[in-house]
């Protein structure tokens, strides 16, 4: 059988847990369980499939005979670990993509926000300073809103998308003053926070965010989906502020405004926004589709680092909070 | 010591309600009979009297009050104040602050002095990053010595996205530079793919992904490049400063980092014939001209112009140490690469 590596492509995996001398590999819609072998051969054919090298080299490194080899790669396609790239894909309806999409939010949530940081900080081994820092972030981000759903409109063309999306900035557009008030309950002073500067990863999300409204209302909008989807379950992030505030001393007044900022982005129900958006689309090709898919996959990733960032400099002492601008005479 | 904007080295303060202003960078170190003040790399000493008399007055030192008011506040004569403060401001640590600071215009190759040396000084931290020292020891692991490398490959492939808008949306006195930087650079991400195609693909590396963080510096870059020619130079310049090894020692640490990784990356020999490949095209170009003619071509700049290409060059150093540390952390914790876009059936 004549095969090569770029007929197949792995599928994302969440997350590889030993297990009894197993490894269990959680996609997004199922678990596969491989022995040690297996997962070992599984990992040579991953890095083999976007490489230079053939048919000839995977067996050496599996050790395998290469009339076998072919055979291999099918038992793992059966399994889900691995897809053909060959096959032919059709267009789909807006709300087709939107069923795609539901079903792997939840993983993709999932990777957004398995960032050791958030154990750290609900388990007791984070600060006071860390979740500041977290909240000032915050700000920026909710406030660099301003830099992009107004720039979202502009590149929409459709008069209905653009409409959804007019009102959902004119809805957003001042949401950064819940937590001006948050920190201001924390005893900063007003200019202290409006005249900071933002980590260049909070920075990046707004910067990415106008990158996507340029590019395509669509992924722009499945950006603006998943940030949603990380406010809009109330039970998911209360515990976290709460939970900080009884850990570290953070004052009642401080959180109480977040929790109004989260009770009225479920108030507004922004988490259908992007159903309502998909439901103008009539088709979409499926490049366009990968495309919107893969912004969606790019924010969850942004999501990850910037929690990197934050916890990385708001945990060093000497750091200043808040960040100010550099001045030539007073620096 | 550093250079500074005509009005703030001025030696001689004159009396006109200046405002002594310990600048903010400045770390105060009192110990018996003597005052370290440190400020970037820089460290001034005082010692007898002088450490005395900074001791006293360092509290006052706010920009609220003028020589005048801190004198009467202290009981101690201005002029004493006056000479200390003087040398205190010629060596850039105090500011002596007055009405007059928002409208002095700094000149461009004033501003060049003031941007190189702080630059040189926000580089460092990019410099001590872990990656480096795990590059060289060779524990650095194979995804992120790859990844290191398409980084870098989209870093350079993206003059296309930062030097096109830059040239786009240039001032009439940037613009030949910045057109001339546009069509000097724009070949160089190849240079890069043809390290990467001994290892992959030519589709694959055409259609690999970015790290978040790289997308941040690119993005960051088309952000400035768009908003101000100028200062989106001043920041460009701060990555230029880390490609232009033209000096005898600084070539020497990049031979060596290269002989490194030959050693103990075998598999990254291609690679590092392209790195090599590329600081030579660069160094050939000469580029580290580039922004000096800029700066004396660039008319005077008011306060507010400086601080934002200033501020522009610091973000690009946090976004270049962020760069940094997207490879280090990314792919040592996912170790995929090269990173391929989603598609319907991937997820």
């Amino acid at each position: 059988m004549n095969i090569s590596q770029r007929q197949f492509r792995a599928k994302r995996v969440y997350e590889v847990t030993p297990r009894d001398g197993r490894r269990e590999l959680r996609l997004s819609d199922r678990i596969v369980e491989l022995g040690e072998q297996e997962f070992d051969w599984y990992q040579k054919v991953r890095s083999w499939l976007p490489s230079v090298r053939g048919l000839a080299d995977l067996s050496h490194d599996l050790a395998m005979d290469e009339g076998k080899v072919p055979k291999f790669l099918d038992a793992l396609e059966n399994s889900g670990l691995l897809y053909r790239t060959d096959a032919a894909q059709q267009p789909m309806s807006g709300i087709e993509f939107h069923q795609k999409f539901s079903a792997v939010l939840g993983s993709w949530l999932s990777e957004a926000f398995e960032h050791p940081f958030w154990e750290r900080m609900m388990s007791g081994k984070g600060s006071a300073r860390l979740f500041t820092g977290w909240l000032i972030e915050l700000y920026h981000y909710t406030k660099n809103a301003n830099r992009h759903m107004p720039l979202s409109c502009a590149h929409s063309h459709e008069k209905p998308i653009k409409q959804l999306r007019a009102k959902h900035y004119a809805e957003e557009w001042n949401h950064y003053h819940y937590f001006m008030k948050s920190l201001k309950a924390l005893g900063f002073t007003e200019p202290q926070i409006a005249d900071s500067v933002p980590l260049p990863m909070t920075l990046a999300l707004s910067n990415f965010m106008r990158q996507a409204a340029r590019q395509d209302i669509l992924a722009y909008s499945i950006c603006s989906a998943v940030l949603e989807g990380t406010t809009t379950d109330r039970g998911t992030y209360s515990p976290y502020y709460q939970r900080s505030a009884d850990l570290y001393g953070v004052p009642q007044e401080a959180v109480t405004p977040i929790f109004a900022h989260l009770d009225l982005d479920v108030k507004y129900q922004h988490s259908d926004l992007f159903k309502d958006i998909l439901e103008t689309v009539p088709v979409m090709s499926p490049e366009r589709a990968s495309l919107v898919l893969d912004y969606g996959h790019q924010l969850v990733e942004h999501i990850w680092l910037w929690t990197d960032n934050i916890e990385k400099y708001y945990q060093v002492e000497s750091n200043m909070v808040p960040r100010r601008p550099f001045d030539v005479v007073l620096d | 010591m550093s250079a500074q904007p005509s009005h703030v080295a001025s030696s001689a303060p004159s009396s006109g309600g200046e405002r002594p202003f310990l600048k903010r960078t400045v770390i105060v170190s009192h110990q018996p009979g003597r005052v370290v003040l440190q400020r970037f790399s820089e460290e001034i000493e005082l010692e007898g009297a002088a450490a005395q008399l900074f001791s006293k007055m360092e509290g006052q030192l706010d920009g609220k009050s003028s020589i005048e008011d801190i004198g009467a506040r202290l009981q101690e004569k201005p002029a004493r104040l006056r000479a200390l403060l003087g040398q205190l401001a010629k060596a850039g640590v105090v500011s002596l602050l007055s009405p007059a600071d928002d409208s002095t215009l700094t000149t461009g190759m004033e501003f060049y002095a003031i941007h190189k040396e702080r630059c040189l000084y926000w580089l460092e931290e990019v410099y001590r990053h872990p990656l480096w020292q795990k590059m060289v020891s060779g524990t650095a692991s194979r995804a992120q010595v790859l990844g290191f490398a398409f980084e870098k490959y989209h870093y350079i492939e993206a003059a296309f996205e930062h030097m096109g808008i830059a040239a786009a949306n240039a001032s009439p006195e940037m613009m030949p530079h910045l057109a001339r930087h546009f069509i000097e650079e724009y070949t160089h991400g190849d240079i890069y793919r043809r390290g990467l195609r001994s290892l992959f693909p030519d589709d694959v590396i055409l259609h690999s992904q970015p790290l978040p963080s790289t997308r941040a510096l690119v993005n960051y870059l088309n952000e400035s490049a768009q908003r101000g020619s100028f200062a989106y130079y001043a920041g460009n310049e701060l990555l230029q400063m880390t490609e232009n090894t033209g000096d005898a020692d600084a070539g020497k640490s990049v031979d060596d980092f290269y002989a490194a990784m030959r050693k103990h990356y075998p598999y990254t020999d291609k690679l590092i014939d392209s790195f090599i490949a590329h600081t030579k095209a660069d160094q050939a170009l000469g580029h580290a001209d580039a922004f000096l003619l800029m700066c004396q071509s660039v008319p005077p700049l008011t306060r507010r112009e400086v601080n934002d290409a200033l501020n522009v060059a610091k973000n690009m150093a946090e976004h270049l140490l962020l760069f940094m540390d997207g490879i280090d952390t990314f792919y040592g914790r996912f170790g995929t690469v090269p990173r391929l876009p989603c598609d319907l059936k991937s997820e």
